[in-house]
């Protein structure tokens, strides 16, 4: 009962900041000489005021929940996974190349050999920071940045060199996936496929086992005290790598729906470091499922609407970076103003408590 | 009669939830080496930081040289002459050993430039003056420990302290560097009037440096004694003791077969420092062996290394005949060994997870808690856990509450009714009741003998004598990670226990394992 408070709480805060990001927001496009409310309106008409601009908004909300996920899998076990991205690129080219050398094959086989082997992949490349950290000590956050950059030079590598398109316009990127691959386009026009339903199956899948499994269990004890889940005979180590093989293969996951279900082709646009984004949405929400999804929402609709924002209303992009960067800051400020606003009010409380005992105790002696 | 500089008056002072201070009064004198004495959470350090300024007392009056101080802050406490020298150095690493001396007031040129051959020459003086050998123009990285605390000491000296703070200074020293300290302090005091006030818990140090001795236990002070009137066995049971006296417990049963057996044991502290030497005990299915020692000579480490919380250097650790030296704490559990931790918040539970949470682990894989390995029965779980809270009497908001939002007593009483439903034959048990009320330590004393009774083999250690005498069938003395005494409870008196614990004994113990 308790804990529903405090999320209550919570989401109050975080509506009091996106309403806050919106007003600073308006006093930014209003000294920048454009009318905030026709700004907003285009806003919303660009993420959300057709079919199109809705599966846009949908396809990116996605991505930002599936590897939001993957961050928040790792946390609750106690390993911040940052090298999502890395993973997600690496699980995109594997996929694309899959489909390119297996051309000729049924769809639902490719379709399942691309999605296990971009998985596999993602996992594989978590797994080397995950076994470091257990076994060797080794910071995850140093090791799991310094592998994005290793993954975004293999990628540019295999895409320039050996997985090279045989088209010579296209600079860096990989074969075009043959058409009968393509996952299934729900809307016409938009980039949204049916990779959602799967982006679906994987949210409950992820808040099914971290809540209502035995493993789930273990992994939020270890991630809360290590030390004591060690103490209580948990395989610490274990559920440590584990956690980190499912985000690394969640990451993986959303690498494979980037190319069957959006851009049919490994390049550049695959990801712009969208795992960070999602990252930003697991840590705003504090790792909450739920919270996840809806901030995933969120997030998807500003930056859509942006883009309509820019073409209609004239305002530039860079907008939306603002207003992303108010609410984050407004979040972070959040936490840190209720945690010492909490603490002043209980030193008040105890020194109150002091004083009428002494004074209890005084009236007594006297 | 020398005059007195800093008086306590009802000093009280609470935090959320703890009274770490209890009604202090205390007088400190000119000139004098004051040792504050008592165990880990006695509030001496506490006290201290009142002095400080660093803690607001909730309670009480604090006089510095007869002027009534209020809303003091450190800065104010340096202006008045009082110094601190904290158990964790605050000097910047990277800096010159003058650099930090003179940090905070630092000679300046034209105003604004900072002048280092003023600090190294003012670094060098002060040297001089209080024969402190230090190399100012040294970089404070890369010197050793013992002269770090000589900077921090010069670094008060500085701000012109005449009243100097000590907390803990020799913990992390060699005897050597503790030699060569004890020689300042004992200089300062005798050529420049000082007074020093200095926290420890090892009483051999009491006895060698201090003028007087106050004792601190559970936030109050028990008493303040000239250190040349009392002896370190007295001093010993004024930490320990409690004011409740205690009967042993009815007890059943003879003991059975070796359950637990540790042989030639060699353990390192956190600083890697050998802190169990050689030892070895064992202890038998349906008794109680109780660890007599002072905190801090073993005892922690020797119990996290027969339970898979630290490894061990050399020696062997055998459950039910098995050798586990090797194994992790899991795998000792599954051979039937349950841990009362001694340090319940860092490794007893977890604050973040409910009651229920906490409460579950370690048989969370049964199957009448899951389906499949899988799917976590909650109706079952939650009909499991509280039942345990029903049965020991843990008082809070439910089962579905955060353990960390719970008082300390019922913290343990969770640690205690988790680790005594796992059906263990071997029970290490560590600080069973620190912080817990009487009405709460009177039921884990009497599910302590319950579990004997019923032929489990308890390894127990407790940093209060009494609880040792009133659970053990027998007692073994440490003293700097040997076992100095070994002992059938009911044979032997507190004060020759207390005897033991100082050490006092080992000569006759090395003599008699020579013998043997």
């Amino acid at each position: 009962m308790q804990r529903r408070k405090i999320d209550l709480g919570y989401a109050a805060s975080l509506l009091l900041s996106i309403a806050l990001a919106f007003l600073i927001g308006a006093l930014i496009l209003a000294v920048s000489g454009h009318a905030p409310l026709n700004a907003y309106t285009e806003m919303v008409k660009g993420s959300l005021s057709n079919a199109r601009h809705i599966g846009d908004t949908l396809e990116y909300a996605m991505v930002l929940c599936i590897c939001g996920l993957a961050c928040a899998v790792g946390s609750r076990a106690g390993i911040f996974n940052v090298g999502g991205e890395g993973q997600l690129l690496l699980g995109a080219v594997v996929a694309a190349q899959v489909g390119v050398a297996m051309e000729g094959s049924p769809k639902i086989v490719v379709i399942v050999c691309a999605a296990l082997a971009a998985m596999a992949m993602g996992g594989a490349y978590a797994f080397v920071p995950g076994v470091l950290k257990v076994k060797l000590k080794v910071n995850e956050v140093i090791t799991t940045i310094m592998l994005n950059t290793v993954a975004i030079y293999i990628c540019q590598y295999l895409a320039k060199g050996p997985w090279r398109n045989s088209n010579p316009n296209i600079i860096a990127g990989t074969e075009n996936l043959a058409q009968g691959y393509w996952l299934a386009r729900p809307i016409a026009g938009s980039k949204l496929s049916s990779a959602i339903f799967a982006s679906a199956v994987i949210a409950f899948l992820v808040w099914y086992i971290m809540q209502k499994t035995s493993v789930g269990y273990e992994m939020r004890l270890t991630g809360q005290n290590p030390r004591f889940a060690r103490f209580a005979g948990l395989k610490t180590d274990t559920i440590v790598i584990l956690a980190m093989l499912v985000s690394g293969a969640m990451c993986g996951a959303v690498g494979m729906f980037r190319v069957y279900g959006a851009e049919h082709i490994f390049k550049s646009s695959i990801s712009n470091e969208y795992y960070f984004d999602g990252m930003m949405v697991a840590m705003i929400t504090q790792y909450n499922p739920a919270g996840i999804i809806l901030m995933s929402l969120f997030f998807a609709f500003l930056k859509i609407g942006a883009a309509g924002m820019e073409a209609n209303a004239g305002v530039p992009n860079q907008i939306y970076l603002i207003l992303q960067t108010v609410i984050i800051f407004f979040m972070a400020a959040q936490r840190g103003i209720a945690a010492s606003v909490r603490a002043a009010a209980a030193k008040r409380t105890a020194q109150k408590e002091a004083r009428a005992r002494l004074a209890e105790g005084g009236a007594r002696n006297g | 009669m020398q005059e007195t500089v800093v008086k306590f008056e009802h000093i009280s002072m609470e935090f959320p939830g703890v009274l770490a201070n209890d009604d202090v009064s205390l007088d400190i004198r000119r000139g004098e080496v004051f040792a504050l004495v008592g165990e880990n959470g006695a509030g001496k350090s506490t006290l201290m930081k009142i002095l400080y300024g660093i803690n607001e007392p909730t309670g009480g009056t604090l006089t510095v040289r007869g002027e009534r101080v209020e809303r003091f802050s450190p800065k104010d406490a340096i202006a008045r002459g009082i110094g601190m020298v904290h158990q964790h150095f605050m000097l910047v690493p990277s800096f010159t050993v003058a650099q930090n001396i003179v940090l905070s007031r630092e000679p300046r040129k034209f105003g604004v430039l900072f002048d280092d051959r003023a600090a190294v020459s003012e670094a060098q003086r002060l040297a001089r003056e209080y024969a402190l050998t230090v190399d100012p123009t040294a970089v404070v990285r890369e010197i050793s420990v013992g002269l770090q605390q000589r900077v921090e000491i010069l670094k008060t000296l500085y701000r012109g302290a005449d009243i100097l703070i000590l907390d803990e200074p020799t913990a992390v020293l060699t005897p050597q560097e503790t030699d060569e300290l004890f020689a300042v302090i004992r200089r300062i005091v005798r050529e420049k009037n000082m007074t020093v006030i200095i926290i420890t818990h090892k009483l051999y140090e009491v006895m060698a440096i201090s003028d007087r001795v106050g004792v601190m236990r559970q936030g109050r002070l028990i008493g303040v004694e000239e250190t040349k009137n009392v002896n370190e066995r007295m001093l010993a049971s004024m930490m320990v003791g409690r004011e409740v006296l205690l009967g042993r417990l009815d007890r059943a049963g003879e003991a059975g077969e070796v359950r637990l057996a540790v042989e030639k044991l060699n353990v390192c502290d956190d600083r890697g420092l050998t802190a169990v030497r050689d030892l070895s005990l064992t202890v038998r299915a349906g008794e109680v062996l109780g660890i007599a020692a002072i905190e801090g000579n073993g005892q922690s480490e020797l119990l996290e290394a027969v339970t898979g919380m630290r490894g061990a250097q050399s020696g062997r650790v055998l459950l039910g005949g098995a050798d586990v030296t090797g194994s992790s704490p899991g795998a000792r559990r599954a051979r039937g060994l349950s841990h009362i931790p001694e340090d319940r918040i860092a490794t007893g539970v977890s604050t973040a997870a409910s009651v229920s949470d906490n409460l579950l682990v370690g048989r969370h894989r049964e199957r009448r808690f899951n389906i499949l390995g899988l799917h976590q029965k909650t109706k079952a779980v939650r009909d499991y856990t509280q039942q345990l809270y029903d049965e020991y009497d843990i008082r809070g908001a439910g089962v579905d509450t955060t353990v960390g939002s719970m008082s300390g007593g019922n913290m343990q009483k969770v640690v205690v009714a988790r680790e005594f439903s796992l059906d263990a034959n071997v029970l290490i048990i560590s600080q069973p009741t620190r912080g817990v009320d009487v009405g709460a330590m009177e039921f884990i004393h009497s599910h302590i003998i319950k579990k004997r009774n019923e032929g489990c083999a308890i390894l127990l250690a407790s940093a209060d004598l009494d609880e040792v005498f009133r659970l053990s069938d027998r007692i073994i003395t440490m003293y700097e990670g040997e076992i100095t005494g070994e002992f059938a409870a009911d044979a032997i008196t507190k004060e020759e226990i207390g005897y033991y614990m100082t050490g006092s004994g080992r000569e006759e113990a090395q003599y008699a394992k020579a013998q043997n």
